[in-house]
């Protein structure tokens, strides 16, 4: 049972690493800890009755078919069936809609339940304006979450919400295209730029890249970043944003080798102005060989909508070695991100918690989502595991396995929004030429001033 | 009647509700703006009074003016373009007569009544550089095909002909109407003097629509100002703000980038400048028809 090391692996590494320099800071919980119940199996004890109760949950799954969309549905309706009297109304918009809808309800009322993000980019704003109710984390000390995965949610010493996964940054693959024309995973960054060139002679696209939306691109930077400056990562990264100095040579040399491969030709013609879902085909149509996404894309191995050639080949591997780099193979990439919280102005906000728990249950969240392939949990999974998970699942979970070192939080979410609206945008011209790299580093560093 | 219309009480039921709409749609949220434009408001929680400095901060902006400079681009476009295109689709409509006039109208419309989110995805496909309409027409003429039309120096092009393509129907439907509105007779009277199509269209109908024209023009760059739905859903403003907007760039400082107090700083620089385009049109279009009184009233002056 390799998945057992999983909890074992992450203690060590995220401890480490993770999060450390990405500075939590906030102010005071805004209502008194008072879920001293939270910690109670709602099958136990329903404390408001059987009096009606509506829960509204916001969430940033509008898709509730499949992946992580379908976990959360899955999660809702069992609620409801064990809790006659409680209605949960979802609310799902994409990513982008729910985080300008997030404000707007700051304003006039949250909704019950909500999604959020575990990184400063959204949680400072969010905890300055209070909206959300603070938790204590000896409540969840059987939740078997893995070690470090909290400490983006915790501002200090306070818990405002717990992870919902655990984010290896992937390049997947499509493997029988790799063994029908002869190439191999490339094991250092020179090597995959080689590949690219190999790839795009036989009219193939190398590595489909989603550059309109920005933040892969930024997470590419993190990812290279992380191989060019090893464990230094954290540390060059706070002291860039709180300094607003990005001159370093580290991020200075990133920013080059992402330069490189864009002029390499490592990403589709036109990748600076495509989106999520026109990258993600060109690989799933077996247009691209490649394609650069987080393991919560896993589950494309059991997506039936992707041609049965390609969804059964589909496996991945995660950024090589930067030759003179100080991060080695194994250090990855990773890091928790979205999760979800609990409201502070919450009318059923006894409700809520004793849902909120009751998603976090190891046999909800974890064993829903590991079931359905939707990537790797916050919580130590290693029970659910059957063998009988795709390919591509059993590969993630090696890789997570395996590794040393993980990154934690990507740059652009370590700083504030203004620095993440700045990094997105700004990433664009630098690897597409139409901005230098000093020009780039300057630009984003004055957006963190 | 007459009676009814001088009560005081009467006249002010009917211009209340017009007064208040005003008031509390338009000029409370232009205050509340310019109150904002002066705090650093995260858009939650608590804010200060920073003076100008939001002001000072947008006075170097580059991305705020290379939004200003796209817009005098659009607005160039709908006038230059779109507009005059528009008209003389509109004239030569309104002299087709019978079904191909209606058929062509409705064709010509068509963009205006497909949303706009179904317009911006189908534009998208469009100029796909590995799988769009236009590349692979380029192929099947023998090119390359490998052209991508949102890279950073083109982006913007391709953004405006998608713009000035999906309001040349309102454009035309407005002129079409205008010159359906003109009297026959006046027609009928010029081509007994002999006048050709052309001089027909610049002696009897271009006169005559002036006023739709004046109105038209000046609806055209307010909206060249205003984009935002289009854009934000082609490229949003990418790459690297090539093809940003203000009203697109206002909502990212504001929404996404948890700037609302600099957002609506941007906000009350996007009304004065809408403000002066309109008053400056007026002013062109007025000083115009001062101009034709005059010189009416000089050629009277030479008869008499």
């Amino acid at each position: 049972m390799k998945i057992k090391k999983l909890a074992a692996v992450l203690a060590a590494t995220m401890v480490s690493s993770a999060l450390a320099g990405c500075g939590n800071g906030g102010n005071e919980p805004v209502s008194s800890n008072n879920n001293s119940e939270s910690n109670s199996n709602s099958n136990s004890d329903d404390s408001t009755g059987d009096e009606p109760v509506t829960l509204k949950l916001f969430s940033n799954l509008p898709d509730r078919k499949t992946g992580q969309g379908l976990v959360e549905q899955m999660i809702i309706d069992d609620y409801m069936k064990e809790n006659e009297n409680v209605t949960i109304e979802v609310e799902a918009l994409d990513e982008e809609a729910y985080k300008t809808k997030f404000k707007a309800y700051s304003m006039e009322g949250m909704p019950d339940v909500v999604s959020i993000w575990g990184q400063p980019a959204f949680l400072d704003e969010v905890i300055d304006a209070g909206v959300l109710e603070g938790l204590d984390k000896n409540d969840y000390v059987n939740y078997k979450f893995v070690e470090g995965s909290l400490d983006g949610y915790t501002y200090d010493g306070t818990l405002y919400g717990l992870p919902r996964n655990t984010d290896v940054q992937c390049i997947f693959y499509n493997q029988k295209m790799f063994d029908d024309n002869g190439w191999k995973v490339p094991t250092t960054y020179d090597e995959l730029l080689d590949l690219a060139g190999e790839i795009n002679s036989k009219d193939i696209i190398p590595m489909a890249m989603d550059g309109g939306d920005g933040w892969p691109m930024a997470v590419y930077l993190s990812d290279v970043l992380y191989k060019v400056a090893g464990s230094d990562y954290s540390t060059i990264v706070s002291n860039a944003i709180e300094t607003g100095d990005f001159s370093d040579e580290n991020i200075k040399k990133a920013t080059e080798l992402l330069k490189k491969a864009a002029d390499a030709g490592l990403f589709q013609n036109g990748y600076d102005s495509q989106d999520y879902a026109t990258a993600m085909n060109l690989f799933t149509n077996g247009q691209a060989a490649m394609f650069y996404m987080g393991s919560w894309e896993s589950s494309m191995a059991l997506n039936e909508d992707i041609p049965e050639e390609v969804r059964s080949n589909i496996r991945a591997f995660t950024m090589p070695v930067v030759e003179g780099g100080k991060g080695s193979a194994t250090d990855i990439a990773a890091w928790n991100g979205g999760g979800y919280a609990i409201s502070a102005k919450s009318k059923v906000k006894e409700e809520a918690i004793k849902f909120f728990n009751y998603m976090y249950q190891p046999d909800k969240l974890s064993k829903y989502g590991w079931e359905n392939n939707v990537g790797m949990s916050a919580q130590d999974q290693s029970e659910y595991m059957t063998g009988e998970e795709t390919e591509l699942m059993k590969q993630i979970v090696e890789i997570l396995n395996n590794s040393t070192n993980v990154s934690g939080t990507p740059i652009n979410d370590c700083g504030p929004s203004a620095f993440k609206t700045s990094i997105e945008s700004e990433i664009q011209g630098v690897s597409n030429g139409s901005s230098t790299v000093d020009s780039f580093l300057k630009s984003i560093g004055d957006a963190c001033k | 009647m007459k009676k009814l219309y001088s009560n005081k009480l009467v006249i002010l039921s009917l211009v209340l509700p017009g007064v208040l709409l005003f008031l509390f749609a338009i000029l409370a949220p232009i205050c509340l703006s310019v109150y904002y434009g002066f705090t650093n408001y995260t858009g939650m929680g608590d804010f200060d009074f920073i003076g100008f400095d939001n002001y000072k901060t947008l006075m170097h902006d580059s991305a705020f003016f290379i939004s200003l400079r796209n817009s005098l681009f659009l607005a160039i476009g709908f006038v230059c373009i779109q507009h005059p295109l528009a008209l003389i689709v509109a004239a030569v409509l309104d002299k087709l007569g019978g079904r191909g006039e209606s058929f062509f109208r409705c064709v010509y419309f068509i963009p205006n009544v497909i949303s706009i989110a179904v317009i911006a995805y189908l534009w998208k496909f469009i100029y796909n550089p590995d799988f769009g309409l236009l590349n692979n027409i380029i192929k099947f003429f023998g090119g390359k095909g490998d052209i991508n039309w949102f890279s950073y120096d083109k982006a913007i092009w391709a953004v405006l002909i998608v713009l000035i393509w999906h309001g040349f129907g309102w454009g035309m439907l407005i002129y079409y109407t205008g010159i359906k509105n003109i009297d026959p007779v006046l027609y009928e009277a010029s081509s007994i003097d002999g006048a050709n199509p052309i001089q027909t269209l610049l002696y009897v109908t271009l006169p005559l629509m002036k006023p739709v024209i004046q109105v038209n023009v000046t609806m055209a760059v307010i909206s060249a100002l205003k984009q935002m739905e289009t854009v934000y859903l082609l490229t949003n403003g990418g790459p690297n703000n090539s093809t940003q907007f203000a009203a697109n760039y206002l909502y990212q400082q504001a929404f996404k980038a948890y700037k609302y107090g600099y957002g609506n700083a941007i906000g009350v620089i996007f009304i004065i400048i809408c403000l002066l385009a309109t008053v400056i049109l007026n002013k062109i279009f007025e000083e115009r028809d001062v101009w034709d009184v005059k010189k009416k009233k000089r050629a009277k002056g030479a008869v008499s």
